[in-house]
C-alpha cells in the first residue's frame, strides 16, 4: 500500500482532530508553565508560641537594650525594649536587623588556621585553643588586645587577661567615648563618665554630634528629642548643630552653623570668649590661666579669621547658650582638645552635675581582679601604638574590625580575631575564633558614654546558638586559665552574677538584668579647665589637600565594626551609594571649583590611600568640603557590603594632636581628581 | 467621587520635624514583613551562565520598600539649604486610585478600619495599581523573594511570603491588627474599640523618635483624631481627593508647600 496524497492529507487532519480532543497536549503545555513559574523553594513559617525576651544587642557601638521577639523558641525579629531606659521602645536601624545578621550566611561557622598557602581550614575548638595557648606561652608579654566593646564587663576580663601575661596593651577602638575620657579623666583631672543630660536641657548645641544618627546612644537621644518635641505644642529643647554637613541630626535641629571639622575645639573657645566677656566664671584651679588665654587668642574676629564661622554667630550662640537656663554642649570626634574646650564652656555655664547639664555618671565597680579602668584603657591609644611600629607576637582582636576600620596599618606575628562575621581583620588572621552572637551569649551593657545617668543592663542567651560559637569573654577566660593566670572564674555567666550583685541589681536567670539605674554621681575634686593644654591644642589644623574631608557615619551603612545588615541597602539611598559606586556630597560652588558636575565619578586621594566616588551636589555642606559616608568598602564580607563604595577609613590623614598627644584625622583633606 | 466611610479609621500622623531620616522604620517593615533582602545571586537558577544577575538594593525602581523615607530639600543654596525627611507608608486611601482599576478585585477597601487590603492569591501582577497610585507605595514583586541561605529561618510568622509576579503593599501591619482585636475578644473587650496602644504597625513602634504616631482618626480618645487637625499638618497631594489616612506635619511653610495642596480645600 502506497502512501498517496490521500493517505497524507487524512493522516494530518486526523492527527489534527486528535491532538485537539487529546488532553495530552494541554497538559503538557500547562505543565510547562506551571513548572518553569514554580518557586524554586517554598518559604515556610514556624508557628507557635510568641515570646519577647530581653536581651543587648551591641551590633551598633553604643549598644541597644532589646527585646528579641520568639515564635517556638526561634527568634525572629528585633524590638525596643519599652522597660529599659536606654530604649523605652526604640531601636536602632542596626540592631533591628539583629536576627537576620545572627543568621547570616557570614557567620563564622567554625574555628579556622591559616595554611601556608593563605587560606582557612577549619579545626576543632581544642586543636584551636592549643594553638593559641601554645603561641600566647611564646609570645610571654608581646601580647596586644583590641576590643570592639565599648560598655561590657568582658573588657575587664580582656584587660585582666593582658595584664596577666604582662602586658599593658589592652586597647579599645578610637572615638568620642576615648577622647572624652582622655580629656576628662586625663586633661581636666575629673572623675567619673561623661553624660548630657539631654532629657531636661532646654537648648543643647551640638558640635558635630550626630547625635540622632550616630553619635553616642542614638536612641537614648532621640528618645529624649522626642519628649522635648511634642507633636503639635512648643517644643521644651532648641537644638543647634555646628558641623561641616547637614545629615540625619541637622534635619531636625533649630539651626546649623556650618562649621569645619577641625575648628570645633576654636570655635567653642570663641564662643567661651563672648560668655567670658559678660562675666561668666567657673569654679576651676585654672579659671585665671583659662580666662587670659581664650581673651588673648580666641576672640571671634580672629576665631573667624581660621575657621571661617561669621563671629556673629559665635556671638549669638553664646547669647542663646547664656540665655538658656538649662543648657548644655555636646562635643564630637576624636580630638581631645575639643572635648576638653566642650566640658570647660559647659562648666563655665555652670551646668556641670546640673539638671539638663553635663553629667559625671560614676562607673560600675570593677569585679574583675586585675583589670584596668575605662579611663585607663582609654589613655591607651591603639592608632599611635601601630603608627609607631608596634608588632606585637600576638594579637587578639574580639568583636572589632581595625584591619578595616583603623587608618593605619595592622601589624602582628600571628593575628587572631574572635568575630562572628567574617570581615577584613577575620580573613587577614591566622587563627579565627567564632564568636556568639549578641543574642546567644550571656554579655552586659553598662552605662553607654553620653548617657546622663547609670544603667545597667545584662542578657542571658534568648535562642539556640546557630552554629559552634562561643562568647568572646568566655574564649578569653579559657585561655586565661591554660595560660594559668586563671581569673578565678569558670564562665563569664559567673562574672556577670557577680557584677550584678556587688552594683545591686537582681538576677534573673531567665531574665538577666533587664534594666537597672541608679543616679550614682561620681564625686569630683576640682577638674581643671585645662588651659595650658588647649592653649596650644585647640587651634585649628588642616592638611594640605584641595578639599576638606567630612566623613559621617549612618548607621544603614555601617560602622567601624559592623558592616551594613542584610536589610540595610534597601534604605541607603542614591545619596550615599550608586550601583557599586560610593556617593560623596558637595555644594555647588565646592564642585565648580574643582571642575566636576553632579554624577562626576572622582578620585580622591588621601592619606596613604585613594577612593572613587560619583558625586551629588547637596547644598547643605561646606564649601571647600566634601561629605563622605564611612562604612563602605568591604573586601571581605557578604553580598550586601562586599565590593560596594570604597573605604573612607584609608583615606584619613592621621596627625598627633599638638600638646594632646592623640591620633586625629579631624583636619584630613583629599585631592579630587575628575575621572 | 464617594468617600466610603467606616466607624474606625486607622491612620498615621507623621511629624517630620521630628524625623531624623535614621531608617529603623524601613528596616522593621521589612523584617515583620517579610521583605527579603535583595540577593544577586539565585541558587535555584541552574542556567546562571546564560541569565543575566537578580538586582541588587541600589536599584530603587526594583526594592521593595513598603516604608520608604524620602529626603526632601528647600531648594536654597548654601547657607539658606534645609533637609527633611519625609516616610511614605501607604496612603491608605479614603477613595483609593488603586482599587477601582484592580481587574480581579485583588485590592479593596471593605473592612471595617478602612486599611486598603492586597490578597496576593489573586492579584495577576498587571500592575494598573501601581500606575494609579500616586505616592507610589505599591510595589511589585521582579524577582523570587530569596533569603541567603539560613536566613530564611528566621522568617516572621506574621506576614505570608509573596511569589514573584504579584504586587504588594504596606497594610498597617494588618496581622498586628488582627492579633489586637483576637487578644481584646479573649480578654472580653471590645474588639471594635481598641485602645491606643492595642494595634500599632511595627514603623511606628521601632521609631526612635517617635516621628509617627498611629490611632484611629475618629476616635476622639486617640492623639491622631486631633492632631490630624493641627493648623499644622497636611496631607500630601491632597487636591487629588483621595482622602489619605496617613496626616503630616511640619512647622516649616517649606516642607507642608512640598505636600502640593495648592487647589486643595481646607476640610480636615
Amino acid at each position: 500500500m502506497g502512501f498517496d496524497r490521500r493517505a497524507f492529507i487524512q493522516l494530518i487532519t486526523g492527527g489534527t482532530v486528535g491532538i485537539l480532543f487529546t488532553p495530552v497536549v494541554w497538559k503538557l503545555l500547562d505543565d510547562v508553565s506551571i513548572w518553569t513559574q514554580n518557586w524554586p523553594w517554598i518559604p515556610t513559617l514556624k508557628y507557635g508560641e510568641k515570646t519577647d525576651r530581653p536581651t543587648v544587642s551591641k551590633i551598633c557601638n553604643s549598644g541597644c537594650a532589646v527585646n528579641v521577639r520568639t515564635v517556638a523558641g526561634k527568634a525572629f525579629g528585633t524590638e525596643g525594649n519599652p522597660e529599659n531606659p536606654l530604649s523605652r521602645g526604640g531601636i536602632c536601624p542596626m540592631c533591628s536587623n539583629g536576627v537576620q545578621l545572627m543568621r547570616s550566611p557570614n557567620r563564622i561557622k567554625t574555628p579556622m588556621v591559616k595554611g601556608a598557602d593563605g587560606s582557612h581550614k577549619a579545626v576543632s575548638w581544642d586543636e584551636a585553643m592549643d594553638a593559641l595557648t601554645g603561641k600566647l606561652q611564646a609570645a610571654g608579654s608581646s601580647v596586644g588586645f583590641i576590643s570592639g566593646d565599648l560598655t561590657g564587663t568582658a573588657n575587664e576580663v580582656y584587660s585582666a587577661f593582658v595584664k596577666g601575661a604582662g602586658s599593658d596593651d589592652f586597647f579599645k577602638l578610637p572615638g568620642s567615648n576615648q577622647a572624652a575620657s582622655r580629656a576628662w579623666n586625663g586633661l581636666m583631672g575629673g572623675n567619673g563618665q561623661i553624660g548630657y543630660d539631654l532629657p531636661n536641657a532646654d537648648l543643647a548645641l551640638l558640635v558635630g554630634a550626630d547625635a540622632f544618627e550616630s553619635w553616642g546612644p542614638t536612641v537614648w537621644n532621640q528618645k529624649a528629642f522626642s519628649d522635648a518635641r511634642p507633636m503639635g505644642e512648643k517644643p521644651s529643647c532648641k537644638y543647634v548643630f555646628a558641623g561641616p554637613s547637614q545629615q540625619n541630626t541637622a534635619s531636625v535641629c533649630d539651626e546649623w552653623i556650618p562649621l569645619a571639622p577641625e575648628g570645633e575645639a576654636a570655635f567653642m573657645l570663641g564662643v567661651a570668649h563672648s560668655l567670658l566677656q559678660t562675666g561668666m566664671t567657673a569654679d576651676a584651679s585654672d579659671f585665671n590661666a583659662f580666662k587670659t588665654m581664650v581673651m588673648k587668642d580666641f576672640n571671634p574676629s580672629k576665631v573667624e579669621a581660621a575657621i571661617k564661622v561669621p563671629a556673629a554667630s559665635m556671638a549669638s550662640a553664646a547669647k542663646q547658650l547664656r540665655a538658656a537656663s538649662r543648657p548644655v554642649v555636646i562635643p564630637s570626634g576624636n580630638s581631645v582638645a575639643a572635648h576638653a574646650a566642650a566640658f570647660a564652656l559647659n562648666m563655665l555655664l555652670g551646668n556641670l552635675n546640673r539638671k539638663g547639664g553635663m553629667t559625671t555618671v560614676a562607673e560600675f565597680p570593677l569585679v574583675v581582679e586585675g583589670a584596668m579602668t575605662p579611663a585607663e584603657t582609654y589613655e591607651k591609644d591603639v592608632v599611635s601604638w601601630f603608627a609607631k611600629g608596634a608588632n606585637p607576637d600576638v594579637l587578639i582582636t574580639a568583636d572589632c574590625n581595625p584591619v578595616y576600620s583603623l587608618p593605619v596599618e595592622v601589624k602582628a606575628g600571628f593575628m587572631v580575631a574572635i568575630a562572628t562575621e567574617m570581615n577584613e581583620t577575620a580573613a587577614a588572621a591566622d587563627l579565627i575564633l567564632p564568636a556568639a552572637h549578641p543574642y546567644e551569649r550571656f554579655d552586659d551593657l553598662q552605662t553607654p558614654y553620653g548617657v546622663s545617668s547609670a544603667v545597667y543592663t545584662a542578657s542571658v542567651p534568648v535562642t539556640d546558638p546557630a552554629f559552634d560559637s562561643m562568647a568572646p569573654a568566655d574564649i578569653v577566660l579559657k585561655l586565661a586559665d591554660a595560660a594559668g593566670s586563671g581569673l578565678g572564674v569558670e564562665s563569664f555567666s559567673e562574672v556577670l552574677m557577680a557584677k550584678a550583685e556587688m552594683i545591686g541589681a537582681e538576677w534573673d536567670d531567665y531574665f538577666g538584668v533587664p534594666s537597672f539605674e541608679t543616679e550614682a554621681v561620681a564625686e569630683q575634686n576640682g577638674p581643671s579647665l585645662a588651659a595650658r593644654t588647649l592653649a596650644k591644642a585647640a587651634a585649628p589644623v588642616r592638611g594640605t589637600g584641595a578639599v576638606a574631608l567630612a566623613p559621617y557615619t549612618m548607621l544603614t551603612v555601617g560602622t567601624d565594626r559592623q558592616a551594613t545588615t542584610p536589610n540595610a541597602p534597601c534604605v541607603v539611598s542614591r545619596n550615599q551609594i550608586i550601583g557599586d559606586t560610593m556617593v560623596v556630597m558637595m555644594n555647588s560652588a565646592t564642585a565648580r571649583k574643582i571642575g566636576v558636575g553632579e554624577g562626576s565619578k572622582v578620585k580622591m586621594a588621601g592619606g596613604t590611600g585613594s577612593a572613587e566616588a560619583l558625586v551629588h551636589i547637596y547644598e547643605g555642606v561646606l564649601p571647600g568640603v566634601v561629605a563622605a559616608p564611612f562604612g563602605f568598602g568591604h573586601t571581605v564580607g557578604d553580598e550586601f557590603s562586599k565590593g560596594k563604595g570604597d573605604n573612607v577609613y584609608k583615606i584619613l590623614t592621621v596627625t598627633s594632636e599638638a600638646a594632646t598627644g592623640a591620633s586625629v584625622w579631624n583636619g584630613s583633606t583629599v585631592n579630587v581628581t575628575k575621572l | 467621587m464617594q468617600t466610603k466611610e467606616f466607624k474606625i479609621k486607622w491612620g498615621m500622623v507623621i511629624d517630620i520635624d521630628k524625623c531624623t531620616g535614621c531608617g529603623a522604620c524601613m528596616v522593621g517593615c521589612q523584617v515583620e514583613n517579610n521583605i527579603a533582602p535583595m540577593t544577586k545571586k539565585d541558587p535555584y537558577n541552574y542556567l546562571q551562565s546564560i541569565t543575566k544577575d537578580r538586582d541588587d538594593a541600589s536599584n530603587k525602581l526594583r526594592t521593595l520598600t513598603w516604608m520608604t523615607v524620602y529626603e526632601l530639600s528647600n531648594g536654597e543654596k548654601f547657607p539658606n539649604h534645609e533637609v527633611a525627611y519625609l516616610p511614605r507608608p501607604c496612603m491608605q486611601c479614603g477613595n483609593p486610585a488603586c482599587v477601582p482599576v484592580c481587574p480581579v478585585i485583588a485590592t479593596d477597601k471593605n473592612e471595617e478600619g478602612g486599611i486598603v487590603s492586597q490578597i496576593y492569591p489573586r492579584c495577576i501582577g498587571c500592575r494598573y495599581c501601581m500606575a494609579a497610585c500616586p505616592y507610589h507605595a505599591r510595589y511589585f514583586n521582579w524577582w523570587d523573594p530569596l533569603w541567603p541561605e539560613g536566613m530564611d529561618k528566621v522568617l516572621s510568622p506574621d506576614a505570608s511570603v509573596r511569589p514573584r509576579g504579584v504586587v504588594e503593599k504596606c497594610n498597617f501591619c494588618h496581622t498586628r491588627f488582627m492579633n489586637a482585636k483576637e487578644e481584646a475578644r479573649l480578654n472580653g473587650e471590645d474588639p471594635e474599640k481598641l485602645a491606643e496602644d492595642a494595634y500599632i504597625p511595627a514603623c511606628a513602634e521601632i521609631c526612635p523618635s517617635g516621628a509617627i504616631v498611629f490611632g484611629d482618626l475618629n476616635n476622639p480618645d486617640h492623639k491622631v483624631h486631633q492632631l490630624a487637625k493641627s493648623p499644622y499638618s497636611f496631607r500630601l497631594l491632597e487636591k487629588l481627593g483621595l482622602d489619605p489616612q496617613v496626616y503630616y506635619m511640619s512647622k516649616r511653610e517649606w516642607v507642608r508647600m512640598q505636600g502640593d495642596n495648592h487647589a486643595a480645600k481646607a476640610k480636615h
